[in-house]
């Protein structure tokens, strides 16, 4: 014991000497998870949460564009523009605003649009009434050619959010010769055996969509944002980075002779490596926590959702432990297998990176194609971050993560055999 | 009795493409100072690794002060040994003390008895009023002397030193070279490696010679030199038995 807690002290003093190691250790991923939970703010939102300006040229003056207007306008989605410099905006006008990229989308409402409707609606009345045996009295226009509400969107918007926009349209569409339609059969039946009196009322909506959780419990509501996917997975490769200072720790022990005396002192190594590793999953789990205080209350500060914990902050702790112990252990083997600092520096980087990158720190890997979700879950730090988001956001208790803890242990216990093992033949 | 042992010992690396040592013999009497001299490549540090046990040999035998160097004996013998690299084999943010007081707490020694053990030796080298500056800020004499103190902090019975004077001044080295006859004459049995043969002739009782990872010669180093009458001193004598080929 008093090997252990000796090379723990030890530790904590080199740390603590080494300013330039500090700074790396805890101010650098700060610095990191806040940059990329800004950037990446954007890409993570709904096209729900944003608000895009949409010009809006009414030519019909109509139900139809009133419709159109208020039901954008409610939405909250979007802000509709229909005058520019105090004018109301012309369809050419709103054509090169769209082309020279000023504007996202442009809606052309054609003049006669609520007309047409209308008459649609009235014909379809007549014809039902005539088949009732009643006379289908209600006007109906003879303008054969259809007409169209015309969308122009700047040439660099995605397909998904092109899909978004028609279907909010059509929507919209669809409600007001509805409503219309209904309108015109309601005007019709009250000229039958209605009483005047009678307040008919048709309601369309018999089957609703209700949204339901699946979790284990039902009380967390946490929208994959930004920040719910940047902090945990930028911490995890932060932690990863530890690999860095831990191989320069072995390889220094190891060229000035330090590690030869501690191997002439009577003892088994192992307590030392132990109270070195112990440290190293300390300063990991104290990264982890400071980062996730950094998402609870400096990102919100930025105007970026606060962090949600999830409801077992024990699990989180073992998990960061896990995490701990597979970085460490990552960072033991870079040690042993290189013989140079630089060398360990520069495997470790672009090792991590790597790892970060296949595991789904930069973008989720739900998003990936097959094949590289499936070479991105061999990835500890994959391991790491659904054991954080099962936590986090599908609210996972104990239960739940000894799969991933597991398979972060083991990936710990191997890595320590190969260090073992390379240690050993380089003795012999 | 004797503090070291050796009977045909046989050492070849994975890999290597000769064997670093070849049935080497030697023994050295208890209480003595005793240089284990060689050029390089001869096969020294592969002897002391195997002495000490942290290398195993293909063949032949340890002993050390009569226990046999082998798993059972392992951890009883580095008690009795305290070896001082050729490298300053300390962390150079930490202070001395912290140094002293970290290898200290390897050997199972803490508290206050650690502490003046480290008072005192501290005061015997010298280094009393910079035991709290960092090892790094030390000239290359303090260092030195801060090495050995790290090796002898469990007072053991055989101290092995692979160059201790190598780069420090006149003063430094003349400080160490006491010390040591100091620490032989309270029974601390001493193996003194070194390249520079005038030191070595100076404070050794007695020398074996290694070359090719056999050894060459072996006796008191007075009586080394009078052996043989066309050497005048033990680099003489060195030379006459490893030849004036390079060793690279």
């Amino acid at each position: 014991m008093l090997r252990l807690l000796a090379t723990i002290r030890k530790e904590w003093l080199l740390l603590l000497r080494d300013r330039t190691g500090l700074t790396l250790l805890f101010a650098m991923p700060v610095v990191l998870i806040t940059v990329m939970a800004m950037i990446e703010d954007a890409p993570f939102r709904d096209y729900q949460e944003l608000r895009f300006d949409i010009l809006t040229v009414d030519n019909d003056h109509g139900r139809l564009g009133k419709y159109i207007r208020e039901g954008l306008e409610h939405s909250e989605q979007f802000r509709v523009i229909d005058t520019v410099n105090g004018h109301p905006v012309t369809e050419q006008q709103a054509r090169n605003m769209i082309n020279e990229g000023e504007y996202k989308i442009c809606i052309i409402i054609p003049k006669g649009a609520t007309g047409a409707i209308v008459s649609n609606a009235n014909k379809i009345v007549n014809d039902i009434s005539k088949r009732m045996g009643m006379p289908g009295v209600l006007p109906v226009s003879s303008r054969k050619d259809s007409l169209n509400v015309t969308v122009y969107f700047d040439p660099a918007s995605k397909k998904a959010f092109k899909s978004a926009i028609h279907q909010a349209l059509d929507n919209f569409l669809t409600q007001v010769e509805t409503d219309l339609l209904l309108e015109r059969i309601k005007q019709q039946l009250r000229k039958k055996d209605v009483p005047e009196n009678d307040s008919m009322v048709i309601q369309l909506k018999a089957v609703g969509l209700k949204e339901q959780l699946t979790g284990p419990s039902q009380e967390i509501d946490v929208i994959s944002n930004s920040v719910q996917h940047n902090v945990p997975a930028w911490s995890i490769f932060a932690m990863f980075f530890i690999v860095i200072p831990i191989a320069g720790n072995m390889i220094r022990e190891r060229e000035d002779g330090s590690l030869l005396r501690m191997k002439l002192i009577p003892g088994s190594y192992l307590a030392i490596l132990t109270g070195k590793m112990l440290f190293f999953v300390a300063v990991c789990v104290v990264q982890f926590y400071l980062m996730m205080q950094v998402g609870i209350y400096l990102l919100p500060l930025l105007g970026l959702p606060k962090l949600v914990l999830g409801q077992s902050l024990l699990a989180a702790f073992i998990v960061a432990v896990g995490i701990g112990l597979a970085s460490t252990a990552y960072g033991i083997l870079v040690g042993t297998v290189f013989k140079t600092p630089n060398q360990a520096l520069n495997f470790g980087a672009i090792s991590i990176v790597i790892l970060s990158a296949i595991g789904g720190i930069w973008i989720p890997l739900e998003i990936m194609p097959a094949h590289m979700q499936f070479i991105g879950h061999l990835s500890p730090l994959s391991w790491g971050l659904d054991a954080i988001n099962d936590i986090y956001l599908r609210n996972a208790g104990l239960g739940h993560i000894w799969g991933h803890m597991g398979k972060l242990v083991l990936f710990a216990i191997t890595l320590l055999c190969i260090a073992a093992v390379i240690e050993k033949r380089r003795l012999s | 009795m004797t503090s070291i042992l050796v009977q045909d010992l046989h050492k070849t690396y994975k890999g290597a493409l000769e064997p670093s040592l070849k049935g080497l013999n030697f023994s050295f009497p208890k209480g003595a100072i005793v240089g284990l001299l060689g050029p390089n490549g001869a096969g020294k540090t592969t002897t002391i690794s195997i002495l000490c046990g942290l290398v195993k040999a293909d063949a032949g035998q340890v002993q050390i002060f009569d226990l046999p160097q082998n798993a059972m004996n392992r951890e009883t013998i580095k008690r009795l040994i305290g070896v001082v690299p050729q490298q300053i084999a300390l962390f150079p943010h930490l202070t001395a003390i912290e140094n002293l007081e970290y290898f200290g707490n390897l050997y199972g020694l803490k508290g206050k008895p650690l502490r003046s053990r480290i008072d005192e030796y501290l005061q015997i080298f010298g280094l009393e009023k910079n035991g709290h500056k960092e090892v790094s800020h030390f000239s290359g004499g303090m260092k030195r002397r801060t090495n050995i103190i790290a090796a002898i902090l469990h007072q053991p019975q055989l101290l092995v030193l692979d160059e201790p004077t190598a780069g420090v001044d006149v003063q430094s080295r003349s400080m160490i070279l006491q010390f040591l006859r100091d620490y032989n004459r309270q029974g601390v049995s001493i193996v003194y490696t070194s390249h520079l043969l005038d030191e070595a002739q100076t404070i050794c009782q007695e020398v074996t010679i290694i070359d090719e990872g056999k050894a060459v010669v072996q006796g008191d180093t007075t009586e080394l030199i009078a052996r043989h009458p066309e050497c005048r001193n033990l680099e003489d004598v060195f030379l006459h038995y490893t030849g004036h080929a390079l060793r690279d």
